[in-house]
Parts: C-alpha cells; structure tokens; sequence
C-alpha cells in the first residue's frame, strides 16, 4: 500500500547511505545526459520527497519486461528505484492476492487520485470483447481504462504495451493493439524492447521523481535520450561497415575478426535503442558484441518484418553495391542504405515473411 | 567455468584515421572550471561518458593529469574510486556497479568530492546507533556487576 515515508526515511530503514543514493543519482544523471552538477539536486530532492505510488498493470504479455527490470544476482544501483516508488500493484511481486490484490488498487487509485504513475507492460486484446485476457473478470481494455483515468502519467514499458509486439503480430488472433491505441488523453512514454533495458526504465522514472517531467520524446513516443541514435550509429563495428567488411556466415574469418553483421541480417540500421551504449547484463555486452545480429525488438511491428537473419538490403540491392557506396562515401551511403533498409523493412511486413528452418540454416543475408 | 574463454574469437579495433582527440579541448575545460574553483569556490564536473572520446582519450587525459596524493576506495552497492590526479583540486570519479563495470566516470574539479564527505543524514543515524551500542554495553556491565 501506499504510505507516506519520503524516499530518504526509506533508505535509512534500509540500511542504504545517502552516499550510496548519491551514486545511483550521479549514474541517472549520466544517463540522462542531464547537467552533472545535477546529481546533489536530485539526490536531496528524492531523498525528501514521499514515495510515488505506481500501479504496474500486466496484460498480454511473458513477464520478460519484469524480469529484465528486477532479475540480478545482487543488488543493483537500479534497484534502488524501489526505494524511491511505492509498488502499489503488480500482479507478480506483490504479496496480496485475489480480491485483496484488486483492493490494493482500488485504494492506491483512491489515495493518489491524479498523481499516480501507471505502468504497463503487455498489449490489450480487443476482439471479441476483449475476452482474450482478463484479471479478476475485467478486461484488460476496462482495467487499463479504469487505472489511466486517474493517473499522472503513464510509462509503456516493453514492445507489446507500445507497439502490440508479440500479440500484434500477423495474424493478430486477438486484436492486440497497443496502450497509445486506447489511452489519448494521458502523457504517455513508449520505452520499447523485447525485453526493455531496466536502466531506461529506471531513468524515465528517476526524470519524473525528480524533475516533475516527462523526458523528451520522438514521433513514436519514445524518450530521445535512449532512443535518438540507431544501434548503428553506435555501434562499435559501424567502422567495419564503412569499410566493407562484412560476416557472410556465423563462423567465417568476417564473424572472427569481428566484422559487420549486416549481411547476416542486422536491424541495427533501422533500430533506435540505447544497447550499444548502456549494454546487458550489467554493461558486459549486447547482442552484436555478441556475435548476433540486432533483431530490431523496439521497432514497431518487428516481429512481421522479415526473417531476422535476411540482410535489409537483401533482394532490394545487391549488397555488394552497398559495400561499394559505403567504403566511396561512408555516412552518406549509410543514410542512402538506411532508407533501402526500411523500404525492404515495410515490403517484408506486408508480405509477412515466416522465418523457416533454412534461414536458421543458413549464413549469408542475400 | 563455462570455457568460453576457449572459443577462437578476435575482436579487431578498427582504425581512427582522421579522427581527432578530444584531450586537448577537455583540458582547456578543466583549466576554466580550476580557475572558478579558485576565484569564487564554484565546484565543476564533467561527464566522461557524455562525450564522444575516442578510444584512449581517457587513458591520455589521465596520464596528462597524473597521480595526485589521495586515492579513495568507497564500496556503495559497487566501487566507487575517488583520486584525486596531480593537478590539485582535479579529481577522477569512477562509479562500478555490483559487478565491477564502470556505469559513470567524471571528471571533478573541487576541493573535496562530494562522494568522499559524509551526508548530515548519515551521521545522525551513526550517532543514533552509536548510542544504541554504548547503551547495551551500560547494560552488560550492570548486568556483570
């Protein structure tokens, strides 16, 4: 429930010093790419102000969002974000179950009428009356409804609760659409990803206990400060791509020297998202440091646009002919096949290409 | 462990021709926020991860500064290392997570970094506990008397 600690009173209950909370809100603001000096700012405002109430309602969706968010093998300055937010309502992590469970909403929603956040993960199924997916006899559709009308504003977090996802995708059996289909009149921030990065959930959040705001968003509704560059933009194998040198196969010299991943069928150019910089697991690594190809998770429709190891460019342009133009005008062909890219990219998903045995099979893109 | 170390991958850096390092402007930066620390107070900070250096910039902005005569290790949920480098008054903060990876580096200019001082906060809860622990033992040496 909620309750009326500040989030400073909450820490020293904890055991956790204010230096340590010093040093999560120095790392927030890094990421955000807010002043530096605004670190002390931050850390005495949280510290003196009550706890926010979130409501995080699960819909259509794996629990992957949540898992990305609170799974760790020992404390996390993200998790600190706890500390700060008073969980009101979550399906998965609260104690409270069955009607009690509903009642805990009801009483937050009452508690805070107008300055609570809300928090969804999940798509929401509209066919057929929404029957698809239901808690405690509600539709999905009258619960997202009910909880947003009260609330300040509301986080998307994962690729179903902002773009329909996995749900969504062709045939869309359940009429999935996403919280920005049915919500218009509430602020709402997209933070896309199958799963999201927990440390983008918890800036966003972080931006809104401290600042009042929300951060600025793009066209599709997402926070500029993680998703206004593509994973190629800042991806540390882009030079390998101006240069021509591209990975034909999954184990070739190209994969082993660390090459490009375009033709193996790389979304990185179509894709916005902060992996390349904030990473995995800790900041060890992200798919491409990996060895795998960007799968494009926080872009609309992702799952209908083609098969995740065909090249962008493939059957469009031979990609010899992208090699070519990158190593003469490097940028400007990158721009030039970035277009190509999401011309392919919206061909695919019309035509809705299914991903066979062979495309796992094979090496090459083209 | 798993043996992955074992598995034949190279990772090639790629070259930086024509690139140019951004040491030089940085240490101008550090030299206007040294000149505010001296004529008003002002501290500054300058966010390492904020900008685009190439790969070795940190390496030669650090080697450019030098050591100084502290170096402070804060263990907060991950490593803190505060040092200061040789130019006094200009401090290198590193912040690692639980796992030991760098999540925010910064440059600060001041006299002491606010991560090395200890919060009003935190010292009224140390006296509190120190109280608790002078009472308990008050109360087992009453209790051997």
């Amino acid at each position: 429930m909620a309750d009326n600690q500040t989030v400073g009173e909450t820490l020293a209950s904890r055991g956790i010093s204010r230096r340590t909370f010093l040093k999560f809100c120095a790392t927030m603001t890094s990421l955000l790419a807010l002043p530096p000096g605004m670190a002390e700012v931050m850390a005495e405002t949280l510290a003196r102000t009550r706890r926010q109430s979130v409501i995080w309602l699960s819909f259509q969706e794996c629990t992957g969002c949540t898992e990305s968010l609170t799974r760790s093998h020992s404390p996390t300055l993200e998790s600190l974000l706890f500390d700060a937010i008073s969980l009101d309502y979550h399906h998965t992590l609260q104690a409270a179950a069955g009607d009690a469970a509903e009642r805990a909403r009801v009483q937050a929603m009452q508690d805070n009428a107008g300055k609570y956040l809300v928090i969804v993960d999940g798509s929401i199924p509209l066919k057929d009356g929404g029957v698809y997916s239901t808690i405690a006899g509600h539709s999905n559709l009258d619960m997202l409804k009910e909880t947003a009308a009260g609330a300040a504003a509301i986080i998307a977090v994962g690729t179903c609760a902002t773009y329909g996802g996995l749900p969504h995708a062709n045939p869309n059996p359940t009429g999935a659409v996403a919280v920005s289909d049915i919500i218009k009149d509430k602020p709402i921030v997209n933070v896309p990803g199958c799963p999201p990065i927990a440390t983008v959930i918890t800036g966003v959040v972080a931006h809104f206990l401290t600042l009042g705001t929300l951060p600025e968003l793009d066209s599709l509704g997402r926070p500029k400060v993680f998703f206004g560059d593509t994973i190629h933009d800042r991806c540390y194998r882009r030079p390998f791509y101006d240069q021509g040198k591209f990975a034909k196969t999954f184990d070739d010299e190209g994969a082993r020297s660390g090459w490009c991943l375009y033709e193996l069928g790389c979304k990185g150019p179509t894709t916005h998202n902060a992996c390349a910089t904030v990473k995995w697991n800790g900041g060890t690594s992200f798919p491409i440091e990996s060895g795998h190809p960007c799968l494009g998770c926080s872009e609309p429709n992702f799952w209908d646009a083609g098969s995740f190891y065909q090249a962008l460019s493939a059957k469009t342009l031979p990609l010899s002919a992208h090699a070519g133009a990158a190593l003469a005008v490097g940028a400007a062909a990158g721009v030039a096949v970035g277009l190509v890219s999401r011309a392919k990219k919206k061909a695919a998903a019309r035509q809705h290409t299914r991903v066979s045995a062979d495309d796992l099979e094979k090496g090459g893109g083209a | 462990m798993s043996g992955l170390e074992h598995i034949g991958v190279q990772v090639v850096t790629a070259p930086q021709d024509g690139a140019r390092s951004y040491v030089p402007a940085l240490l101008r930066e550090i030299e206007a926020l040294l000149a505010e620390l001296v004529a008003s107070g002002r501290h500054g900070r300058i966010d390492l991860r904020s900008l685009p250096l190439l790969p070795g910039d940190d390496a030669r902005l650090a080697a450019l500064l030098g050591n100084g005569e502290v170096d402070a290790a804060i263990q907060a949920m991950g490593g803190t290392r505060v040092r200061e480098t040789g130019v006094a008054g200009v401090w290198w903060v590193t912040h690692a997570n639980a796992d030991g990876e760098t999540v925010a580096e910064f440059v600060e200019v001041t006299l002491v970094p606010e991560m090395l001082k200890t919060h009003p906060q935190d010292a009224r809860t140390g006296l509190a506990r120190l109280r608790e622990r002078l009472a308990e033992l008050t109360h087992e040496g009453e209790t051997d008397g």
